[in-house]
């Protein structure tokens, strides 16, 4: 039964890309239905696959002498991302509807969007190296696609190869450390790695436990990649809200929490986890408390929430970072979604000239609101119990300038937050404004999100307890919703987090007097901004790669004799390889 | 000098003629010539190859084969010269490259 | 004896191939090639694919070339090429001179096994999928052509076409 679920949660949603693709862009209402059905069914499909988690591979094709078999496990870590992917991969189907009406070339950008929720099913179900480096190709590819959507935008073109360049950076990352397992142990499955790695010389397995940091934080946008999440909010927003809040950066996070076990034990590991993760939060932080688009202040709150997973993977809190990708996919998605549709009232980004928008959009308001709390940790939402979850398990396993310096950003994420709301929703109404609240279709997507936000912390026991019976290698203690409710309260941790961003939030209403304390900081500002000089050094990659790209268009000169030349020049180096290679 | 050592001379033979004139021609229908030498070469390479193993059988089976293909390709290379002709005007190679530099 | 003679008239017929100036000299060039080489293999000892060699090789593709000449007509492209002349000698000989250190040491090491199978039950019997992809390709080829080749009948029926409409319009005029 897993088997057959694992199929239909990767197949369903490539069919559905090749039909919506097939039917047409002359009948946007059979694509839609096509589209919102196929996702829909994988989201099931997904959610029945987790009562059914096991440690043991379920599916199993051999592909031949070098490629290994391709081998699909549903274990606790895989089958809840997917669940992930594929139900908010259809919540943002569902929105698309509204917000993509009138668009042209629909097929294209439902076809991208059915397969990237495909391969990241699949990327997260796989138990073989090469496949999921297959798959993290295929979400770049699509993401590339999707960001680029709007391909007579040239910035949203730039942002795309950005987007494309840097992630595929990480993803030779990637590919070394798999290859170095496999001439290691013979075999790609991710399962013997896990037995097996204390067997690997030391080299190594530093090797390929850097090189899986370098893809981690290169798709989840890290220090020091994360210019490329920011641009890519050209794509049009429920993209952005799949893509960049629910699936594809959690790729990163999943990647690391899968591997921990092997990369435990190299020295230095873990504190450049814990010291890339606190960085990228503090930074990122700072970004989105001096930006003024609206959905770049959500790509940096991401990039900043995902520096908080990667500070608890670093100190060894597996589970926590887990719960805490449960939460923010839940909540992100759902403030992407409506700043989606904020955006699509309003049309235009720019928070200030947005403003007083909460008596006009009373929906979007209150679901919004519900989502920013849950970003700042405020109790009851599920955001607060992950968020301290998280603080703990730094506190007992991290160093403690990590753990202050965490309790900051908390406090910042808070500060941020509320900026955010203010200039949106209240304040001063523009005139010049016409707003009206979300279409039906924007409403379906957005009220289950609000009520995931709310509850979705009560899961935390079912899935602790899932986690530590299907992987063996993790030794991850179960944690009934009950106990966590009492560690979280009880906790000194909670208390003072909860001090700080009580603090964050008087900063927000006590603006004017602290005036002067923001002039002081005008130059920390203007440097954020400036994205502390990141920009100019990924430009100058991006360039390079271009760069390099035109020049050697030079040796495609388009005449038969140099491609005989060429053969022949290839045959003469095989025939030297065979008489005196090896 | 045995028999297998001229053979594979004759056969080092043609290939150097067949790639030299691949490389040097400007005239398509000479290029389809060029394929063809080398093909023959190939041919007397499979046909001692089978002599020397003693499966003659097969190495005739395998040089059916490539006679067959090697037909098509003369047919479809000089179909594809003739279009060119009337399109263009020319035979000449060089007035096929149409890479945008 | 023989096999040198008949192996060096087949590269001298191949390099008169490619020095005549005219087309039409070349193919006939090409079959002297043709013929000579089916000799070499019927020699060796595969009188099947000598004689199919020589219709198809010396025959059928000579035809076709004289075809394909007389209707693209002679063009005199001999002028400089575009490779230049040392570079190429240069990767032909280097190509040759490996592919002679790498075969022409294991001559003379064999003892042949006498083969026992005939020609056409290796072909039918245990060939037979060659023998199934070569009717498909010879099917291919043959739409290839006509693709290749169809599309100067619309342009022709354009061409009558637009030369009727002038003729009504003089006709009227």
């Amino acid at each position: 039964m897993p088997a057959i679920l694992i199929y239909l949660i990767i197949g369903l949603p490539w069919l559905g890309a090749l039909l919506v693709w097939i039917v047409g862009d002359d009948r946007p209402r059979l694509q839609n239905t096509l589209a919102v059905t196929f996702s829909v069914a994988a989201g099931v499909s997904a959610l029945a696959l987790l009562p059914q988690t096991s440690s043991q591979v379920v599916i199993r094709v051999p592909a031949g002498g070098i490629f290994g078999d391709f081998t699909f496990l549903a274990d606790g870590l895989g089958a809840f991302l997917a669940a992930v992917a594929t139900v908010i991969g259809s919540l943002a189907v569902i929105f698309s509807i509204d917000y993509m009406k009138g668009e042209a070339q629909l097929g294209r950008y439902y076809a991208f969007i059915l397969f990237f929720i495909g391969a990241m099913a699949g990327l997260v179900l796989t138990n073989s190296l090469l496949l999921m480096f297959i798959f993290w190709e295929i979400t770049a590819v699509c993401s590339y696609g999707l960001i680029a959507f709007h391909n007579d935008d040239p910035k949203a073109v730039a942002a795309g190869i950005k987007a494309l360049i840097i992630t595929q950076v990480g993803g030779i990352g990637l590919l070394a450390g798999a290859l170095l397992v496999y001439t290691q142990f013979g075999t790609y499955e991710i399962s013997t790695f896990l037995e097996k790695a204390g067997t690997l010389p030391g080299a190594i397995l530093s090797v390929a436990g850097y090189g899986f940091l370098i893809a981690a934080a290169a798709k989840s946008a890290q220090f020091p990649f994360q210019t490329w999440l920011p641009d890519a909010m050209e794509a049009p927003t429920p993209v952005s809200a799949l893509i960049h809040a629910a699936t594809m950066v959690n790729a990163g996070v999943y990647l690391l929490a899968r591997f921990y076990p092997a990369f435990e034990g190299v020295p230095g590991w873990r504190i450049a986890v814990i010291a890339v993760g606190m960085v990228t939060a503090l930074m990122a932080a700072v970004m989105a408390l001096v930006s003024n688009d609206l959905k770049r202040v959500l790509a940096y709150s991401t990039v900043s929430q995902l520096g908080y997973m990667f500070y608890s993977i670093g100190a060894g809190g597996i589970f926590a970072s887990q719960f805490h990708l449960l939460s923010h996919s839940v909540f992100k998605a759902l403030l992407f979604l409506g700043a989606g549709a904020v955006i699509h009232a309003v049309g235009t980004r720019d928070m200030r000239q947005m403003g007083g928008l909460g008596s006009k959009m009373p929906l979007v308001r209150t679901v919004f609101v519900i989502g920013a709390m849950a970003l700042a940790g405020l109790p009851i939402l599920n955001g607060f119990w992950s968020k301290e979850l998280i603080l703990e398990s730094g506190l007992s396993g991290g160093p403690l300038w990590a753990w202050i310096i965490m309790l900051l950003c908390a406090g910042l994420t808070a500060l941020y937050t509320f900026r955010c709301v203010w200039m949106v929703f209240y304040g001063e109404p523009r005139k010049h404004v016409h707003a009206h609240d979300a279409g039906p279709a924007m409403r379906v997507a957005l009220i289950p999100l609000a009520f995931g936000t709310l509850t979705t912390w009560l899961l935390c026991g079912p899935f602790a307890e899932t986690l530590h019976k299907t992987l063996p290698f993790h030794k991850i203690e179960p944690l009934s919703t009950l106990a966590m409710v009492e560690e979280v309260v009880t906790a000194p941790t909670t208390w003072i987090a909860l001090f700080i961003i009580a603090l964050g939030l008087a900063a927000w209403w006590q603006r004017e007097r602290l005036a002067g304390m923001r002039a002081a900081l005008q130059g920390v500002g203007k440097a954020a901004a400036n994205s502390f000089g990141f920009e100019t050094f990924n430009q100058g990659v991006v360039q390079f790669t271009r760069e390099s790209a035109e020049g050697l268009r030079n040796t495609q000169t388009g005449y038969l004799s140099w491609n005989v030349a060429g053969i022949i020049a290839g045959l003469a180096l095989v025939l030297a390889l065979l008489i005196w290679g090896a | 000098m045995n028999l297998l050592s001229v053979v594979i001379i004759g056969v080092l033979g043609l290939l150097g003629v067949g790639l030299y004139a691949l490389l040097i021609t400007r005239n398509l229908i000479k290029i389809v010539v060029a394929l063809q030498i080398l093909v023959k070469a190939i041919l007397l390479a499979i046909i001692m190859a089978g002599k020397v193993q003693g499966n003659m059988a097969l190495a005739q089976s395998m040089a059916l084969t490539v006679i067959v293909a090697d037909t098509i390709v003369a047919v479809l290379g000089l179909a594809l010269a003739v279009q060119i002709r009337r399109q263009l005007g020319t035979l000449d190679v060089q007035a096929l490259s149409t890479l945008r530099r | 004896m023989w096999h040198i003679l008949i192996i060096a008239g087949a590269i001298g017929c191949a390099i008169g191939a490619i020095v005549a100036r005219r087309l039409l000299v070349s193919a006939l060039w090409l079959a002297g090639t043709s013929a000579l080489v089916a000799l070499e293999i019927y020699l060796l000892g595969a009188p099947e694919i000598a004689v199919i060699e020589l219709s198809v090789g010396a025959g059928l593709v000579t035809v076709l070339f004289v075809f394909a000449i007389s209707i693209a007509g002679e063009e005199d492209l001999n002028t400089h090429s575009i490779f230049p002349l040392p570079a190429a000698w240069g990767l032909v000989a280097l190509s040759l001179v490996l592919l002679a250190i790498l075969v022409l040491p294991r001559a003379g090491l064999q003892v042949p096994i006498p083969g026992i199978e005939q020609f056409s039950t290796m072909l039918w019997d245990k060939r037979g999928l060659d023998v199934l992809l070569q009717i498909i390709i010879i099917f291919t080829g043959v739409l290839g052509v006509l693709g290749i080749l169809a599309e100067s009948r619309r342009t022709a029926h354009v061409e009558s076409a637009k030369k009727l409409q002038e003729v009504r319009e003089e006709v009227q005029v």
